[in-house]
């Protein structure tokens, strides 16, 4: 079909097209407990055409898309199509320059079957060893095979596959009468058994834990730190800043060369896009406009070096060799984990639900477990209360472990302490 | 006008049924559910400007359940051709097979499920609306953002930028069983607009939003929520931060919606009764709130955006109690929860989309209103907080424990607005704890759809939430 997809969107009177063709085959079991509650499958196609169109006197760019599905007749399709071309016609938009075909190496395109690679993630589950006390719910898991195609009157032609899996996972820990839960929700590329297991064991003592918690203690300034996934919010704040939409928007103030902040007395902060991140479900050779993506230091020590976004948005700030950034990293701080994590502070390590606004910086979060440290070194599980605050009090004197670990399509330091924030118990 | 439902849906239903009769050769309940769901959506701001059809609802595809031998297992793929329903059914036995011999070789159980009822059902309910998303007179659209984008930047030297959003759906949904054949075709809308402020390196964006059941002609509504958007934003701006504490709190209509939505929305959801995450499930008819409070959901109960005729596994839209009084009266069901918990389902099975899995889903949830007027509820107030404008919430239905994180809060001393402000504020709680400190509900309600629900941290579907003004006492951060 695609080759029909090209002769319409040629003949309908753009300026310029695009048509992005994604197919994902996948499988997916859900277990309550150990027993299966239902599996599923899919065999799925999503295109989507977009289109481009100058205004007569060529400054303005209209762009319209829009999604068509696999059974739609040729009448349709073209029907579409001329419908784009109007609809791009009544936007009006700063004109810019699409990406040009540029090569660049595949990754290679052999992926487990979806069968071996489902079977690995159910026996990798079903073997997380349990206790009468501390035990898995409920999971779900998903295994996809994704294959897309990027064709664009630039003379793009674009074929990518990768894997793509997740785990929704739920975890109880009882004594006695008293149950709690915790929540996990893994992005993975493949099926990685042992940091599977070793990830859900370190849930399940979280579990155990948050059974004797006692109540938050209202210890307002007292410094934050954080171990787990919650601190990639913290982090993508700062790759958000990098973003050229947030530079055209003003709600970013970075300029390169120049610090983010004056008198830095916490760790400077240097953040890669990344090519390629082993584990992550984000590993192609181009983003969705047919940028190629490489790696690139984008802040280094606390000083803006790169901006990266969207072609749109990028040409708009004057970049001609963006792309959007999939993989990341942040790299490590001075201090060791261990070193971070001296003194009185709020270890908090779930939360119901972290977020640092992109664009305000606002921090919030609810407590469901932390561990407080108080002076003496005595370490007691927490539960309830919030924390809240703002990461421009923060920038300043955040503070970052050596030690790195990977979530998803992000690499972080594996402790970060946040001096100011407030902790409402 | 009625929505008309879908031709492309109809000229399906030949070569379901030949699938629906294929499949049973082998399996011992089939159901199909197909959509074909179109949309528009126009995005208009200061620096970028696009039209297109694709919404969070709009999709064309098909889902097949099958059953056999206590397991249900499903297939979804949008290449089904009415001619050759010979070829899908090979497809999703070949598959399911492939899947059941992975299962086999690792060795695993399966939780035993007993078959759907499939008694005889057959409607078609095409709702009204003022006009379908796939005939807006799409100039006139983006001519009337483009000035609400424009005039917001005039109101206010701190604006950076002001983005008007506006996307309608026309959901067409089919359900057929060998004795089931249901149809229906609706439309809604919503909009918003987002007034992006700054000054001296911080940042604050106002909100306000419109939606409902019927087509594009709800637009018209947008512009009056452009001076709300532009002036909450100038005001956070110029807010302070909370000193944290308990507060006696008022919710405006929007918040007790979201209270509602995370309280006693996810905590009845019965699926999570099947897993045994839910303390609600131990609560039926126990008090759970003081009197004053008695709380509906359902797809029959407003009409908004998601006001279906029928759920996504055939069962008819319903209007349950949940609580009456204070006291919980029952939960939410999809089909299959409802049969391993032995109740009936109360038309909640919702998928994000036929290639999503069903679970519990919320529809319209809503807090009944009371005797009060807002006036004495802020009489009545020592030292509080006024909660206006949502940002987002999060349950934890196995405690009870609640987050909502709102926009600001309006301060009242002795009974009075002071006219001081704080943003953003978090509250959080223990469910029974501030519903049952409601002292007061307003006689006048809202309800708000320009939201969308997850189960943890997927599956998003619409929902819309609602209520009076209530007040109570609640943790404030």
């Amino acid at each position: 079909m695609m080759d029909k997809y090209i002769e319409i969107l040629k003949s309908c009177g753009a300026d310029a097209w695009e048509i992005t063709d994604t197919k994902t085959r996948g499988w997916e079991f859900y277990f309550i407990g150990r027993r299966l509650d239902q599996n599923r499958a899919k065999n799925v196609e999503h295109i989507n055409l977009k289109v481009y169109k100058l205004s007569e006197d060529g400054k303005s760019l209209g762009i319209a898309s829009a999604e068509v599905s696999p059974t739609e007749s040729e009448e349709g399709i073209r029907a579409a199509a001329e419908s784009l071309v109007y609809q791009a016609s009544l936007v009006k938009n700063r004109p810019y320059k699409l990406n040009q075909p540029q090569q660049v190496k595949l990754p290679d395109a052999e992926l487990n079957p979806l069968a071996a690679e489902a079977e690995g993630f159910i026996k990798t589950l079903q073997g997380i060893e349990e206790t009468e006390t501390e035990y898995l719910n409920s999971f779900e898991i998903f295994v996809n095979r994704n294959e897309k195609r990027l064709v664009t009157s630039e003379g793009i032609d674009i074929t990518q596959s990768w894997p793509t899996a997740m785990i929704d996972l739920v975890v109880n820990a009882r004594k006695d009468n008293h149950e709690i839960e915790l929540y996990r929700l893994y992005d993975l590329g493949s099926c990685e058994p042992d940091q599977i297991r070793q990830d859900i064991q370190e849930l399940l003592q979280f579990g155990k834990d948050r059974l004797l918690a006692a109540g938050t203690p209202k210890l307002e300034n007292t410094p934050v730190v954080l171990s787990t996934d919650a601190a990639v919010y913290v982090y993508q704040y700062f790759l958000s800043q990098l973003n050229a939409a947030y530079l055209v928007r003003g709600v970013s103030s970075c300029e390169i060369g120049k610090p983010i902040a004056e008198n830095i007395e916490g760790d400077r902060i240097t953040i890669k896009a990344l090519r390629e991140l082993p584990g992550s479900p984000c590993n192609y050779a181009y983003d969705e406009e047919g940028a190629p993506i490489r790696d690139e230091i984008l802040m280094e020590e606390s000083v803006p070096k790169k901006f990266v976004g969207n072609r749109m948005f990028s040409q708009y700030i004057g970049l001609d060799d963006s792309f959007i950034v999939s993989n990341w990293s942040v790299s490590g701080g001075r201090k060791s984990a261990d070193e971070l994590r001296e003194g009185e502070f709020l270890e908090i390590v779930e939360f119901s639900d972290f977020q640092v606004d992109s664009m305000t910086g606002d921090i919030f979060g609810e407590i469901r477990l932390a561990y407080y440290h108080d002076t003496k070194g005595t370490v007691t599980p927490v539960s309830g209360g919030s924390v809240s605050g703002s990461m421009l009090d923060n920038i300043a004197h955040m503070q970052m472990s050596k030690e790195t670990r990977r979530y998803s399509n992000a690499e972080i330091p594996s402790v970060t302490r946040l001096e100011n924030v407030v902790i409402a118990g | 006008m009625k929505a008309p439902f879908s031709k492309y849906l109809d000229s399906l239903v030949p070569g379901l049924r030949r699938l629906i009769g294929i499949l049973e050769q082998d399996y011992d309940y089939v159901s199909v559910l197909s959509t074909d769901s179109k949309g528009l959506i126009v995005r208009i701001s200061q620096h970028s400007k696009s039209v297109g059809n694709k919404t969070m609802t709009t999709e064309r595809g098909t889902v097949v359940r099958v059953y056999k031998d206590g397991l249900y297992s499903e297939y979804a793929l949008d290449r089904f051709d009415p001619e050759d329903p010979e070829s899908a059914a090979g497809e999703i036995r070949e598959t399911l097979e492939a899947q059941a011999e992975v299962l086999r070789r690792c060795s695993a159980e399966v939780f035993e499920t007993g078959k759907l009822s499939d008694e005889p059902l057959e409607f078609l309910v095409e709702k009204e609306t003022g006009s379908l998303p796939e005939e807006a007179d799409l100039s006139s659209l983006v001519e009337q953002l483009a000035g609400i984008s424009d005039k917001g930047m005039s109101m206010s030297e701190y604006m950076l930028d002001c983005i008007a959003n506006a996307q309608s759906t026309h959901i067409c949904k089919l359900f057929m069983t060998k004795n089931r054949y249901l149809r229906q075709s609706y439309v809604y809308s919503e909009g918003n607009v987002a007034a992006i402020l700054g000054r001296d390196g911080q940042n604050r964006i106002g909100y306000a939003g419109v939606s409902g059941l019927g087509g594009p002609e709800l637009f018209e509504k947008l512009s009056e929520k452009l001076e709300y958007a532009v002036s909450s934003g100038v005001e956070m701006l110029d807010a302070d931060r909370i000193v944290p504490g308990e507060y006696e709190i008022i919710t405006t209509p929007e918040v007790s919606g979201l209270i509602a939505h995370e309280a006693f929305g996810h905590g009845v959801e019965m699926d999570m009764f099947v897993k045994g995450r839910a303390l609600g499930a131990e609560y039926i008819d126990r008090q759970v709130g003081s009197g004053l409070v008695t709380m509906h959901e359902g797809a029959l109960c407003a009409e908004n955006v998601t006001s279906y005729a029928f759920d996504d596994e055939g069962t008819p839209a319903g209007d349950v109690t949940e609580i009456d009084g204070g006291i919980l009266k029952t939960g939410i069901c999809d089909a299959l929860s409802a049969l391993r918990l032995g109740v009936q389902p109360t038309g909640n099975g919702k998928r994000e989309n036929f290639e999503h899995k069903v679970y519990t889903r919320m529809t319209n949830t809503i807090f009944d209103s009371g005797t009060d007027s807002l006036e004495d509820m802020i009489a009545s107030v020592q030292h509080g907080y006024l909660l206006e404008g949502v940002q987002s919430g999060m349950e934890d239905p196995k405690h009870w424990g609640i987050q909502c994180i709102v926009q600001m809060g309006r301060e009242i001393r002795d009974g009075k607005l002071t006219g001081k402000v704080v943003s953003p504020v978090i509250m959080t709680g223990y469910v029974p704890d501030l519903l049952g400190n409601i002292t007061m509900v307003s006689t006048d309600r809202g309800v708000f759809g320009n939201g969308g629900c997850g189960k943890g941290h997927k599956e998003w579907v619409k929902v819309s939430d609602g209520g009076p003004y209530l007040k109570t006492v609640g943790r404030l951060g």
